[in-house]
């Protein structure tokens, strides 16, 4: 580590466990971190982590968390040297890139010029073409009314949108009478989320393996490839569990999507943490889909197999300081998977939900990490993401790994509110998952809305019920566990009170 | 056990025998079903009748009446299915982006009601059933909580 720390404060403009993840890693390289809140987070665990907390305006995202005025402001009022941006919200933003160098402070993160460049995914396309790196069947110009280009690919295709990300504006066309109608709610979509309505079609890869690289950049032109991550479990075109080293990629595979990553990494001169992104079909081809040069949700799980801290060297290498030798030549040990605890019900697609925790006691023991950003009585806002934990196991191998998974996921409990526990449960004990041989249908094809409540859950649920109503019945718990709406709730803590 | 019938999903079940209830956090309502060696574990939340068992990480809502209760239930029933206004409840929490139906209108059943933005996405509302929207409580830009009343069919 080095002698003096990279900056004295460092503001991080995110909330919950991102956030909660920058500042752990500013307390160990000795800088002192500011939060941001909205009004509704003014008591929030990141919050309260934080050296300080800078008030960034009204509940809604858009007024806060999402304004780069206010969190420049926030920089401003807190005297910070450098603000990290986290994941999602400005995180990708040229705008707030160029904003944060104009108040002449330092951008944890690449420049706005790089972030401009790939933040359209049609340019980035066309220059890992030209870098020589295969990418999805396609078009490479923006879409326009004349449909003759998607019927040469030949159906299904994937509509993207030139803007896109978090699976907005994507849709999948199956036959040609459904693409004029496809293409319209795609190109509103994009619009409605981005502010740009261009859309480009690539062939559809099915079945597919969505793996990524995950690659760290300094300013002095070092460039450390820290292994692949499988992110093929997926609902909404959006990630669920992760897992390192990916049982998909043989050795041959993994030499090859170094060598695109590097390629597709050299067409931009950046500087932080990023990931490549590749689609991998079943006959082992490999296809680039996008760069994005943040820090990913899932960056735990290298963290878990490297022992590197992705996050410090983040924030080290914004300072100028040059990767070192032990990341240039990391190596991987064992196996590590994550799984994401969200509000959502999966017997539901997914749907999110939101309310108090009233239960919350995450695993724990060897090999088992939490990065969480909700505890114990926190109230959940409709506002942000339903992310509520990232549990991360690491064992020695693959096996081990499922093992570890399964004995965290028995001894998460969390109550209050509806989450993906019942998937995640699920999953490690399914055949295909298990095996190692699934893709990206996975949730689609083999869970869909998940498998009936058994006998025995009902009877064992029914049993757990009755003996609680009967002890009830004699003494009441220190806390009533509470049901219903907000209003609901409010209304009968009022009650309590008097 | 006698005394309390038990209704999961309208349906009825039978508590499992020779299973007792453990707690590791009562004030959580975290706890262990223990039977011999075997131990499962479980959260448990609720109040009066209505429980909800958290099991392999899946919810389950759980009715545990007694006989009083399962009277007042089934006559409740009844009378909302006689006749009465159809109060639609917004399912999921979120942001109201558009209402597209005014006081008046006639609607058919599965008709769009109004739109909720909820994280990333948008959700329809649809009419649980043909009638006339006789109050809407909600407008554009609202937020709102899981439960909470959007409009009135009658």
């Amino acid at each position: 580590m080095s002698p003096l720390p990279p900056f004295g404060r460092l503001l991080i403009a995110n909330r919950g466990e991102i956030a909660i993840r920058i500042i752990r890693a500013c307390r160990e390289l000795g800088i002192s971190p500011i939060a941001v809140h909205s009004d509704v987070d003014g008591d929030a665990l990141h919050v309260r982590a934080a050296d300080q907390s800078e008030r960034i305006g009204p509940a809604a995202a858009a007024e806060s968390y999402l304004s780069i005025e206010a969190v420049i402001d926030a920089a401003r009022r807190s005297g910070v040297e450098a603000v990290h941006p986290g994941y999602g919200f400005l995180s990708e933003n040229p705008a707030f890139a160029r904003a944060v160098e104009d108040a002449g402070l330092v951008f944890v993160g690449p420049s706005a010029a790089v972030l401009e460049a790939l933040g359209n995914k049609l340019a980035a396309r066309r220059s890992a073409a030209e870098a020589g790196v295969p990418i999805v069947p396609g078009t490479t110009v923006a879409l326009g009314d004349d449909t003759g280009p998607v019927e040469e690919i030949g159906f299904p295709v994937m509509l993207k949108a030139a803007a896109g990300g978090g699976g907005r504006g994507m849709r999948r066309v199956d036959a040609a009478k459904d693409l004029r109608l496809a293409m319209d709610s795609a190109r509103r979509e994009a619009l409605a989320a981005f502010g740009d309505g261009t859309i480009y079609v690539e062939r559809m890869i099915a079945p597919a393996r969505h793996v990524e690289v995950q690659l760290l950049g300094d300013r002095h032109g070092s460039l450390a490839v820290l292994g692949e991550r499988d992110c093929s479990v997926q609902r909404r075109h959006q990630k669920l569990v992760e897992e390192t080293p990916s049982p998909a990629v043989s050795p041959k595979l993994r030499t090859a999507l170094f060598e695109s990553a590097r390629r597709v990494a050299a067409t931009v001169d950046f500087h932080n943490a990023a990931t490549v992104e590749f689609l991998i079909d079943g006959d082992g081809n490999h296809y680039f889909l996008e760069m994005n040069t943040r820090l990913q949700v899932e960056h735990g799980v290298t963290e878990l197999v490297t022992g590197l801290d992705i996050v410090a060297w983040q924030i080290r290498v914004a300072a100028g300081e040059a990767l070192t030798a032990d990341v240039l030549e990391a190596s991987s040990r064992g196996h590590a998977i994550e799984f994401r605890l969200y509000a959502e019900n999966p017997y539901d697609d997914f749907r999110p939900t939101a309310g108090r925790v009233t239960a919350w006691r995450m695993p724990d023991g060897p090999g088992v990490r939490v990065d969480a950003g909700v505890d114990y009585g926190t109230e959940l806002r409709p506002e942000y993401d339903p992310l509520l934990a990232k549990v991360l196991v690491h064992a020695g191998d693959r096996p081990a790994a499922l093992a570890r998974m399964r004995r965290a996921l028995d001894e998460t409990r969390v109550g209050g509110l509806e989450t993906d526990a019942g998937f995640l449960r699920w999953l490690v004990d399914d055949s295909a998952f298990a095996s190692g041989d699934y893709d990206t249908s996975l949730i689609a094809s083999r869970w869909v809305h998940g498998p009936a409540l058994t006998d025995e859950e009902a009877s064992l649920a029914s049993a757990a019920a009755v003996a609680t109503r009967m002890e009830g019945t004699t003494e009441r718990p220190a806390a009533v566990p509470e049901t219903g709406s907000n209003w609901g709730r409010l209304a009968r803590r009022e009650a309590l009170r008097r | 056990m006698t005394d309390y019938e038990v209704r999961i999903g309208g349906e009825r079940r039978n508590p499992a025998a020779g299973w007792t209830l453990v707690w590791d956090d009562r004030a959580q309502g975290i706890g262990r079903l223990v039977n011999g060696t075997a131990s499962v574990p479980v959260v448990v939340e609720g109040d009066g009748s209505d429980w909800v068992v958290t099991l392999n990480g899946r919810r389950i809502s759980v009715n545990v009446l007694t006989r009083r209760e399962r009277l007042l239930a089934d006559s409740a029933s009844v009378e909302r299915t006689q006749a009465g206004p159809t109060i639609v409840k917004a399912t999921l929490p979120g942001l109201i982006v558009t209402v597209t139906v005014e006081v008046g209108d006639e609607v058919a059943e599965g008709a769009t009601l109004l739109t909720i933005e909820a994280m990333k996405m948008q959700n329809e509302v649809r009419a649980p059933r043909a009638g006339k929207v006789i109050e809407v409580t909600v407008a554009a830009g609202q937020v709102v909580a899981t439960g909470a009343s959007l409009l009135r069919l009658d």
